[in-house]
């Protein structure tokens, strides 16, 4: 069973505000690593040089989106199997099919509640303890 | 950890950069200069307001902002075109928007239908567009309904397995069992492990198999041995010399278990590419201050200890945020660090010059350091113009819109910055002025079309720096000044005496006397009892100056030349009787002590002085502030040129020059209330206060206290001589 403390995990959103609500949503499932990134080329250099457990991306992103994200993280030679789970709005319907293309393995709806966090990553790496 | 109230500050704070990403977005996209990107960042805009605004629980944000969004998609996927009608109502939705924002951050409550009409007319286009995308501002569900998705499980364990590092990091598998010796040798095997644990991550564990029963232990017999995992970007050679002095006291074994590279697919693009050892080059598009941070992860750092640091796993800011509170804290220090400074300058002038010789050079330093501080710290508060230019085009919209003109607003120089304090009290004499200028400048399309001008009036508004000061120029294309009428006016309110003989400009800057108004309709838009004569004491408080041009039939120039901050200023320090005065060094023109031929007796004036075949206009200061005339010799007095902001010179007769100086203001009118004439007041070197000119101000009581029997003439004549 994995334990919360011990997952490190990546938050890669350019709004700060949204940023800060994960980690306080993340905090209080019971994370501790908790890396933050404000888009997707910032994650990448992030994942260059931390180990993560786990990649937690808004879509719509300056630079480089979450799909592109996505994408990048899935041809990475290292980082290529990291669960990933996409934030969207509540509009964004076709962009699931296409993040589900690109081997996203969950999506989470914004805005959400620390619950349906954890419902969406216990989907993805199992119960946590 | 930040609690919501602060998190929803950020957002709000967000908000404002979205907005204004948003409006200057639309413009450039009405006036032709958008590109596909211009569509993305306004669209990002609009969905950042709305994501967050989800987070934070406002409902009636998230639905327009919804709505506002679905047709930027339609934009940016080419199912809707940018017509102008279309843009129109994006750039109402854009006010709207800036509204929703405004209330949710003022907790205002918000009524049911409000931006209605607006809203009604994005659903309009979403229609012609065939419906849009997706539908209306409902609550989220957690998953998208009939959707096919099924999450897709990971098992942890197995990545942390098939990828234990990270690129450019090695792995190695160490058992470490000390001897006897070691102990002996007063090698402590737990700063071996410490170091061990600097070159990178470290998953150690101790193996106390042999550990005896309490009673039976020895304390120089080592019972514990480890295993241990290092993922470090340490070389073996450097893990090799943590064990360089034990090495022959223990058993240890190393063994490299790195795995071996992985090579990178071809289908990743360039700017996705991860740095690895053998990195491919940067994609161009990279910004430079990343492509500095990148050598250090390909490279190992020389610094072992460094490896792993937290620091490096984010990519470091370019920018932070801090409170305004706190820096105007510096900038108090530093206002009072220059007091002291003079302070001292004063002591040291007073000493023996064998005393003072060195410390005067070192004072020069100071007061050279002091100088650069406050520049530094006022450029941490200066902030450029833009923010107060954003404002402006939904004005002139508005303004146009009521008054059924056409209106464009170009704005240059938006990056211009200035102290905060100014941009603070900018926004209100701007407004008026815009105002005006859509309300009373720019004609009626009909009109203009009947002077053989384009339907479309322009309003250029602009910023730059000149000076030591910013200069902010508002310019129409409108009908100007009528000055027969402005004349007119001015003399049935008495504001000017029936037979004066004023220059054109002249009449035109009566329109800046108070009381002053000659919409003949007063509209709701300018006519509210506040005149340009508000505006003009508003950029007088601010120590800036407002000049106004006027061609008829051609338009209208307004120039505000403001200072750069409010905090401290370069001033003349001048004395009259037993008083000091400090004058703004920026109303100075020149000092000069001018000879008896050049000064002329002209009745009702208080003499003249000619200066280059100039007539200039000469007060005695000490008349003109009430502390009657002075005390010093009369042939030190000095003629101060002042430029009083119209055009015209006047000159201030004081006794002496005492020197230039920084000054820090400080305002009297919190502790005791305006006075004509005294700007504020500042502690000069010897501790002392000393007021601050207001130059204008005294020109223009120069001009009204009256002249009886040439007066001040005659005791400023031999006072000249």
């Amino acid at each position: 069973m994995p334990v919360a403390g011990a997952i490190k995990v990546l938050v890669v959103d350019d709004q700060n505000s949204v940023r800060q609500m994960t980690r306080m949503a993340l905090e209080e499932i019971g994370f501790r690593h908790i890396h933050e990134a404000e888009n997707g080329v910032q994650a990448m250099e992030t994942a260059a040089v931390q180990p993560l457990d786990l990649i937690i991306s808004d879509y719509n992103m300056p630079e480089m989106d979450g799909l592109g994200l996505l994408r990048a993280v899935r041809g990475h030679p290292v980082a290529r199997k990291v669960p990933f789970i996409m934030l969207t709005g509540r509009g964004d319907r076709e962009l699931v099919v296409k993040a589900a293309q690109a081997g996203v393995n969950n999506y989470l709806v914004k805005p959400f509640t620390s619950a349906i966090l954890r419902g969406k990553i216990e989907q993805v790496i199992g119960k946590l303890s | 950890m930040a609690s919501l109230d602060d998190l929803k500050k950020t957002f709000f704070d967000e908000c404002d950069e979205a907005m204004q990403q948003i409006e200057i977005g639309l413009t450039d996209i009405r006036s032709g200069e958008g590109n596909d990107e211009t569509v993305n960042a306004v669209f990002r805009g609009v969905h950042s307001v709305k994501g967050g605004a989800g987070i934070f629980g406002f409902e009636q944000l998230v639905g327009f902002a919804h709505v506002f969004e679905t047709v930027l998609d339609g934009l940016r996927n080419g199912s809707l075109s940018a017509t102008s009608d279309n843009l129109d109502v994006l750039l109402s939705a854009s006010d709207v928007l800036s509204d929703l924002v405004q209330m949710s951050r003022s907790g205002q409550e918000i009524a049911d239908g409000f931006g209605a009409e607006v809203r009604s007319g994005l659903e309009q286009i979403i229609e012609q567009g065939g419906g849009g995308g997706h539908g209306d501002g409902d609550i989220a569900p957690a998953d998208f309904e009939g959707l096919d998705f099924m999450p897709v499980a990971v098992d942890l364990d197995e990545i942390a397995v098939d990828a234990p590092t990270a690129l450019g990091q090695n792995v190695y598998e160490i058992t470490f069992r000390p001897k006897a010796e070691m102990l002996k040798k007063a090698n402590e095997p737990l700063y071996v492990l410490r170091e061990l644990r600097k070159l990178g991550e470290l998953e150690l564990t101790a193996n106390s198999d042999n550990l005896p029963a309490l009673t039976d232990i020895e304390t120089d017999v080592p019972y514990l041995w480890w295993h241990a995992t290092l993922r470090t970007e340490a070389t073996r050679e450097q893990v090799d010399e943590v064990f360089e002095f034990v090495s022959g006291d223990c058993d240890l074994t190393i063994e490299d278990r790195t795995p071996a590279p992985v090579a990178m697919p071809i289908d990743v693009p360039a700017a996705m590419s991860m740095p690895t050892i053998d990195a491919p080059p940067l994609a161009p598009e990279m910004p430079a201050a990343k492509v500095e941070a990148k050598p250090a992860v390909a490279a190992p750092p020389a610094e072992p200890a460094a490896a792993g640091g937290a620091g490096r796993t984010k990519p470091a800011a370019t920018t932070t945020r801090i409170e305004l509170d706190r820096i105007d804290r510096v900038v108090n220090m530093v206002g009072e660090l220059v007091i002291s400074q003079a302070m001292l300058g004063q002591i040291v002038q007073d000493l023996p010059e064998t005393t003072s010789m060195r410390l005067i050079q070192i004072l020069d330093e100071v007061a050279h350091h002091t100088r650069e501080l406050k520049d530094s710290v006022m450029s941490m508060r200066a902030q450029p113009v833009g923010s107060v230019f954003q404002r402006m085009p939904r004005l002139v919209r508005e303004v146009a819109a009521k008054t059924h003109k056409k209106v464009r607003l170009e704005t240059h120089g938006e990056t211009t910055e200035v102290d905060r304090s100014i941009i603070e009290r900018l926004g209100d004499p701007l407004t008026h002025i815009i105002r005006n200028s859509v309300d009373h400048g720019v004609e009626a399309p009909a009109a203009r079309l009947a002077a053989g001008k384009p339907e479309e009036g322009v309003i250029r508004l602009s910023a730059e720096h000149r000076g030591g000061r910013i200069v902010i120029e508002i310019k129409d294309d409108g009908a100007g000044i009528n000055s027969e009428r402005v004349l007119k006016i001015a003399r049935e309110k008495g504001l000017v005496g029936p037979d004066a003989q004023l220059s054109e400009d002249e009449i035109n800057n009566l329109i800046m006397m108070p009381g002053f108004s000659t919409a003949e309709t007063i509209s709701d838009i300018s006519g509210r009892g506040v005149g340009m004569d508000v505006v003009r004491s508003n950029i007088q408080d601010l120590g800036g100056r407002i000049t106004l041009k006027s061609v008829r039939g051609q338009g209208m120039t307004i120039q505000l030349a403001l200072p750069l901050t409010l905090a401290v200023m370069d001033g003349m320090v001048i004395k009259v009787g037993t008083q000091t005065y400090v004058m703004p060094l920026s109303a100075i023109v020149e000092c000069l002590r001018p000879s008896r031929g050049e000064i002329s007796a002209l009745i009702g004036t208080h003499g003249m002085l000619q200066l280059r075949g100039e007539f200039v206009p000469i007060v005695l200061l000490g008349d003109l502030l009430g502390i009657g005339s002075s005390a010093a010799a009369n042939s030190e007095r000095v003629v101060i040129i002042t430029d009083t902001g119209e055009g015209s010179r006047i000159g201030l007769v004081v006794d002496e020059l005492l020197g230039h100086q920084q000054v820090v203001i400080k305002s009297i009118e919190e502790s005791y209330g305006a006075v004509p004439g005294i700007a504020a007041a500042t502690i000069l070197g010897n501790g002392r206060v000393a007021f601050i000119l207001d130059v204008e101000k005294l020109s223009e009581l120069a001009v009204h206290i009256p002249v009886t029997n040439n007066a001040t003439m005659k005791a400023a004549q031999p006072a000249l001589n």
